[in-house]
């Protein structure tokens, strides 16, 4: 057996280790590497900055723990920066899975930011029916959720004042994991109910979402890591997203860079070959 | 028998398809409220759904476990994951924290379910890593095409990459809004018309396998 057939039959293990340094070693030295900021986040950033005071903006958490790493330091960022706006938080869910996630994570940032349940920001929670849920928002909020994550009456709570349905949101961004999540926030509830729509997703999903993002039916997408990572530059804390940028780097080099191996070995045994079967 | 079997679901989806088709073109308030009743009642439907699945799944697996199938051990781990977890709710009456102390089921969650679910994702990587090195080869031209738009967006997508070919990140970007975006928007054209075509055949009657088997 050749080098060449050697290395591309190469223990799995072996690239196991390679990723898992490649992971672990940026996290425990970060190199801290500036991080270039894109349209599709600065949408979203913009849109949440040029909001007047006490606007009430909806933010649905549409994944679970299995996403937690790119998605939780998203929704991190865009409350951090809500809150910062003395906007009104109405938060939910339409994954039952992230239910107990989301309400930590919200309790955590307005904690940290001084605001109080109920009067800046309240949580819905989870309710079946999927992106029925979204109708049944944009035609009565209070019918959908009766009553907050805490069992608390939703009607009278002062930070739903004047909000009776979806159609008395300004913003809502939803942070989907899947379906139902941006595009389901877009078809059952923005083009019905006229209200401006963000997004934020995977990684692996952003590329699907596109399309909606040239068409301004989402006017920007944060997208995995990456993009939570630009939205906590430009909202000036930086968190885990940034932090984790670096041993996302070295995992996507180090990928690059085993791929270029396997081809080169796969070329040359290529060449092998044809070299061998042009002799007499 | 048949009536009921076939004809009346087949009257019924005609009937309500008709309707909340036309209702999204009518801002009438009557259509609005038959919209918000009909929603309640699909939310409803949609927690008895959750419980239809919960049973199919205990269903399933019991008769995996009678029948000591190949890998029922598992089948076992998720009878006592469910009823752990269904037990350990109950008790705490659904809360996961009570004044801001963790419940035995906030325990469950956060230290089991949110640790679990984040490794199964988190292995994905070092798979990917490893199905990249044997298979992502240039073996044709469009595998090679395919191979080289890879390698800019990840490139493009990390300060690293940005760092090393700086114009990676813009070359990504162009291939994200204009290649991809033009693509994407294609089959999501060609998706929606079919889904629009399988709405008609349903509301018609003509597509009829949602309605099961069965005898007549």
């Amino acid at each position: 057996m050749s080098f060449a057939e050697r290395m591309l039959k190469i223990d799995r293990r072996i690239i196991f280790v390679v990723i898992g340094l490649c992971t672990l070693l940026p996290l425990l030295y970060p190199v801290g590497l500036p991080i270039k900021i894109s349209q599709e986040v600065r949408g979203v950033y913009d849109h949440i900055e040029s909001l007047p005071e006490r606007s009430v903006i909806l933010l649905s958490l549409d994944f679970d723990p299995a996403s937690k790493p790119e998605l939780y330091p998203q929704a991190v960022a865009i409350l951090r920066h809500a809150f910062k706006k003395n906007l009104r938080v109405v938060a939910m869910t339409l994954w039952v899975s992230g239910t107990g996630m989301a309400d930590e994570l919200l309790t955590k940032v307005a904690n940290e930011s001084g605001k109080q349940r109920g009067t800046d920001f309240v949580f819905l929670g989870w309710s079946p029916g999927g992106t029925a849920v979204i109708i049944n928002m944009g035609q009565d909020l209070y019918n959908a959720f009766p009553s907050d994550y805490g069992g608390k009456p939703t009607r009278g709570q002062p930070v739903l004042e004047g909000v009776n349905s979806l159609k008395d949101v300004i913003y809502a961004v939803s942070l989907g994991a899947g379906n139902p999540g941006v595009e389901a926030w877009y078809v059952f509830g923005k083009d019905k109910y006229k209200f401006e729509l963000g997004g934020g997703c995977t990684g692996v999903m952003a590329p699907g979402l596109y399309p909606l993002l040239r068409s301004g039916q989402i006017n920007g997408l944060i997208g995995g890591l990456r993009g939570a990572a630009e939205y906590e530059s430009l909202i000036g804390q930086k968190g885990r997203a940034v932090a984790g940028m670096d041993a996302q780097s070295a995992t996507h080099v180090a990928i690059i860079a085993l791929v270029g191996l396997c081809n080169i070995f796969y070329f040359s045994l290529r060449r092998q070959a044809r070299q061998q079967g042009s002799q007499p | 028998m048949i009536f009921l079997r076939r004809q009346l679901p087949l009257l019924i989806t005609m009937i309500t398809g008709l309707i909340f088709a036309g209702q999204y073109y009518v801002p009438h308030p009557a259509s609005e409220q038959l919209l918000t009743s009909a929603t309640k009642w699909l939310q409803i439907i949609g927690g008895f759904a959750l419980v239809l699945g919960v049973t199919s799944l205990f269903q399933v697996h019991a008769a995996k476990i009678r029948r000591k199938e190949a890998g029922w051990g598992y089948s076992m781990v998720l009878y006592a994951g469910m009823l752990g977890t269904m037990a350990v709710g109950w008790w705490a009456n659904g809360k996961e924290s009570v004044e801001g102390v963790s419940t035995a089921f906030g325990w469950v969650y956060n230290f089991m379910m949110v640790p679990l679910q984040g490794t199964m994702f988190a292995i994905l990587a070092f798979f990917i890593a490893s199905a990249a090195y044997r298979s992502f080869r240039a073996r044709s031209r469009e595998a090679a095409v395919l191979l080289i738009a890879a390698v800019i967006v990840m490139m493009g997508r990390v300060p690293l990459g940005e760092y090393l070919v700086p114009v990676s990140g813009d070359i990504s970007q162009w291939i994200l809004n204009v290649l991809n975006a033009s693509v994407r928007r294609a089959i999501l054209i060609g998706v929606s018309l079919g889904a629009v075509a399988l709405s008609f055949k349903i509301i018609f009657g003509v597509e009829r396998s949602y309605l099961g088997g069965g005898k007549e």
